[in-house]
């Protein structure tokens, strides 16, 4: 039996993120585990656990049936296997849960590691409000366009929203399921499921056919964090699982962002405290995501600044020179030369050089303002 | 000779009450008297009704005096149709018509100097205070009959001339006449694009998701809405699709529209009675008595009346005289406006759904983000425009929304399947269904319509959602009448939903449509675009 066809026996035996099963298939390799499983060798506790599943196994053919639904087994022996999943093995677990996967169940056309080489996973709450939705869509698109693929989760909220923008501007996206690649959760997700899979990617480290829990989702997220080069997190609650992936994310050293919401904000409270004490960036829009997350340097996000202005370049004597002149009734340079506190002979050269600049100009009875502050 | 006694209306904005016109011919000195106050136009009616029996072929008691009272005789009196009432009363006085005949029986109709009846505006709210007083029979001009007739258990007489209202009323046979032209002039022209708004539909507008559930909110629950946001950002394309989301008209509804369009006189040619929910959109140059009502003579229904079981869509609110603003507060609240005239007072009905527009500043290119900001106002003008919109009005608006032009990315969104108008209509329709099952027999149709005071007591907020309005109210953020108006709403919010009563997510729902924060669309299970 290869090692491939074990990966698969092995992936519909146990829960994904079993640290005891990624363990034993790390130091045995997964051939050998699944023969001590078959000889009823109660390795780890691990047997007594799959005994039930192990009867009526048959991973040839449950290959061979995924392939008529267009569903690939990719595993680490495989070209398109990305290397960065393999972090997870180097990784602390996390509740019980950790370690690469046995390998993962893709549907769609592309290689997933060419789809994941540079990825931002985009996550967060299923209850989003409409200001975190666009925000995420926008900044989805934003990276998309410019060759980024969005990894997320494919639930309601932030995770359709991030998809649904990247799908917008014909970028990649990658949906990581916690049940089946055959299957659509939620099911109102079924068109978008599609969609993914027909120009992008649908993945999931469960075999077709099986269903969503709540501990499969808390795998998913380790998965998502380590598919992507770092993650934002959008709207999180206090109880989000989008905490969860952020968690992934610090522990494979992976970037990790956050988008802020309002103060007051019960959905953005989560990301306020990603920001706040675990060191997550602050982003606000698909710039400050690639500037985080490409090769140091290659983008780079531009700083939002108000317009230069000719009154910017001027010294401390032009400016109070400058202050003292009136708007309404003209001065003479004696005037301006008391207000502003600078010598008569000194008023006359630089009122001259203001006016050279167009602030201010010259009447009969004195200078004048001309209200010009148009940037050069 | 004798005494006799017709019955007709006057009508005070949209009540009508029975007037006695009482005529009494007898002996003394050759005149023809009128008391108890009428206006100009009926005191014209002498000589309209004398022209009008003489020619007719009946002889007016010229050698008599004639005294006609109209009573009671401390209510103000208006319009021409009192013609024919007086007419019939004093031919009755003068024995040539048996008394009896006048009894139980409302004349309402202008006549001619040959003998002939004229349409006047206001027959079917006459019909309905007649059908109020138990007066089961009413004889109006013959284009009107129908209008009259949509009252239940009314029997309407529709007459074309004096003659044949006499000779109804002597059991004789009816004689001949010429018809009558009908009220409302026949559509003078017809141009393209006429019924643009019914051709609109919801799901042409995509993105704004918040904005649309918005207005299935108002449109369920009859809540007023302000949008805010940079122009050509789709405040009015949003706007005209409301009508749409609404159900046709209950009969109730109808009867009540159609009056008012009838006192109006411009109940629409040929249609009996109006079944869709009216959509009106003045321009921000309109006057106080344009859209409130009043005017000089009789009082006419404003706009918001006009709009009444609909939407009244005010553009550029801002733009709107300071007074009109002002003078909105009493339909914002009561869904009624009241004109004060001297010693007149007209109630109309104005149970309708206000859809403001207004920039963010006087350019219209405010964004509060700074990113796109391309506005050139000065912050004071800013200000001062935003001032416009004074506080009390503000309280009394149930929704803000502020809508932001599309983007690219929710135009090029393959996924985007927006609702059409007939889909939300579907379940506004429930939603209102449900809420006329919950108010039956109490008189309020809607959720916005509903007392603060009443709904507390009868339909009250779990303790927990009372919480989360308490904070706002006790933090100053919520007013004690935004807190009645947030309960009205989670009403309609769970009526679309279809739970049972609101709960916390009803009720965070109507506060965040109220403040303007952004919704959890699918913590409702309300499907995002």
């Amino acid at each position: 039996m290869s090692e491939r066809v074990a990966r698969v026996a092995l992936s519909r035996l146990s829960e994904p993120g079993d640290v005891r099963l990624t363990t034993l298939v790390g130091r045995l390799g997964a051939d050998r585990v699944y023969e001590l499983l078959r000889d009823e060798q109660d390795v780890a506790g691990v047997y007594t656990d799959v005994a039930a599943r192990l009867r009526g196994l048959d991973p040839e053919r449950e290959l061979a049936e995924a392939a008529t639904k267009g569903i690939r087994f990719v595993c680490p022996e495989d070209e398109e296997w990305p290397r960065d999943l393999d972090d997870l093995d180097r990784a602390e677990p996390l509740q019980e849960r950790g370690g690469a996967p046995l390998g993962l169940w893709v549907k769609g056309a592309r290689r997933l590691d060419e789809t994941c080489r540079s990825a931002a996973a985009v996550v967060g709450s299923r209850s989003a409000t409409t200001y975190g939705a666009s925000v995420a869509s926008d900044l989805a698109a934003h990276v998309a366009e410019h060759g980024v693929s969005v990894v997320s989760g494919a639930a309601f909220g932030i995770d359709q929203a991030a998809h649904r923008g990247a799908l917008a501007v014909k970028g990649l996206t990658v949906a990581v399921l916690a049940c089946g690649v055959d299957r659509a959760y939620p099911s109102a997700h079924r068109n978008l499921l599609d969609y993914i899979a027909d120009t992008g990617l649908v993945v999931s480290e469960l075999p077709p056919g099986c269903a969503p829990t709540r501990v499969r989702f808390l795998s998913r997220n380790r998965v998502i964090a380590a598919l992507a080069r770092g993650t934002v997190v959008v709207e999180a609650a206090v109880r989000s699982g989008a905490l969860n992936t952020a968690n992934w994310t610090t522990r494979l050293n992976r970037v990790l962002m956050g988008v802020p919401g309002p103060v007051t904000s019960a959905p953005s409270q989560g990301v306020h405290e990603l920001i706040r004490i675990r060191g997550a960036a602050l982003v606000t829009r698909g710039e400050d995501v690639l500037e985080l997350l490409a090769p140091s340097g290659s983008f780079l996000s531009e700083v939002p600044r108000a317009p230069v202005l000719v009154t910017d370049r001027l010294g401390d004597r032009e400016r109070r020179v400058l202050d003292a002149v009136p708007v309404s009734r003209p001065a003479g340079e004696d005037s301006i030369a008391r207000t502003a506190g600078v010598g008569e002979p000194d008023v006359r050269a630089v009122v001259e050089r203001l006016a050279g600049l167009g602030l201010v100009e010259q009447t009969s009875a004195g200078w004048l303002r001309t209200g010009q502050t148009a940037p050069r | 000779m004798g005494v006799a006694t017709a019955r007709t209306i006057t009508l005070q904005g949209a009540s009508g009450h029975v007037i006695d016109v009482q005529v009494d011919v007898s002996q003394g000195i050759v005149k023809t008297a009128m008391v108890g106050r009428p206006d100009a136009s009926i005191s014209e009616a002498r000589d309209r009704c004398r022209a009008a029996v003489t020619n007719s072929g009946f002889e007016w008691p010229a050698t008599r005096r004639v005294t006609i009272l109209l009573s009671p005789a401390d209510l103000p009196k208006r319009g021409p149709h009192f013609d024919l009432a007086i007419a019939v009363a004093t031919l009755a006085a003068s024995g040539k018509i048996p008394v009896a005949a006048l009894t139980g029986v409302v004349f309402v109709g202008e006549l001619t100097l040959d003998g002939r009846l004229r349409a006047v505006p206001g027959v079917l709210p006459m019909a309905m205070a007649a059908s109020a007083r138990d007066l089961g029979c009413v004889v109006v001009p013959e284009p009107q009959a129908e209008e009259a007739s949509m009252i239940p258990g009314m029997t309407v007489l529709g007459a074309r001339s004096l003659a044949q209202v006499v000779a109804i009323l002597r059991g004789e046979p009816v004689p001949e006449a010429a018809p009558v032209q009908p009220l409302a002039p026949g559509p003078l022209l017809s141009w393209r694009g006429e019924h643009r708004i019914e051709a609109v539909d919801l799901s042409d507008v995509l993105g704004m998701a918040d904005a649309k559930y918005a207005l299935e909110v108002a449109a369920a629950g009859g809540h007023h809405v302000m949008l805010s946001g940079p122009k050509g950002a789709g405040k009015t394309t949003l706007a005209e699709r409301l009508p749409g989301l609404l159900p046709d008209l209950t009969l109730e509804e109808a009867l009540e529209l159609s009056a008012i369009y009838s006192l109006a006189g411009c109940l629409p040619v040929g249609q009996t009675v109006m079944t869709r929910p009216p959509f009106r959109a003045p321009h921000h140059s309109a006057t106080r008595t344009g859209i409130l009502g009043g005017g000089s003579g009789r009082v006419h229904p404003g706009e918001v009346s006009r709009a009444h079981t609909g939407a009244l869509f005010l553009d550029e609110f801002p733009l709107f005289q300071a007074d009109i603003i002002e003078g909105l507060r009493e339909p914002l609240e009561s869904g009624e406006v009241t004109i004060a005239r001297g010693d007149e007072i007209a109630t109309f009905p104005a149970r309708t759904m206000f859809v403001l527009a207004c920039n963010p500043c006087p350019c219209g290119e405010y964004h509060p983000t700074n990113r796109d900001n391309r506005c050139e106002c000065l912050e004071v003008r800013r200000r001062e425009y935003r001032r416009k919109i004074s506080g009390p009005i503000a309280d009394r608006i149930d929704i803000t929304r502020h809508v932001e032009p599309l983007t690219r990315r929710e135009k090029d969104d393959p996924l985007a399947r927006p609702e059409t108008s007939a889909e939300v209509r579907a379940r506004v329709t429930a939603a209102r269904e449900r809420q006329a099952r919950r108010y039956d027999g109490t008189g309020w149709r809607l959720n916005s319509a509903v007392p603060g005071p009443v709904l507390r007591e009868r339909w009250p907020l779990p303790p927990e959602a009372e919480l989360l309005v308490d904070d706002r109210v006790y933090a100053g953020t919520l007013t004690r009448r935004g807190a009645t108006r947030v309960h009205r709403l989670a009403w309609t919010v769970a009526d679309l939903r279809g739970v049972g009563r609101p709960d916390v997510a009803e009720v965070d729902a109507a506060l965040r449509l109220r403040s303007g924060e952004p919704l959890m669309l699918s913590a409702l299970g309300a499907v995002a675009g």
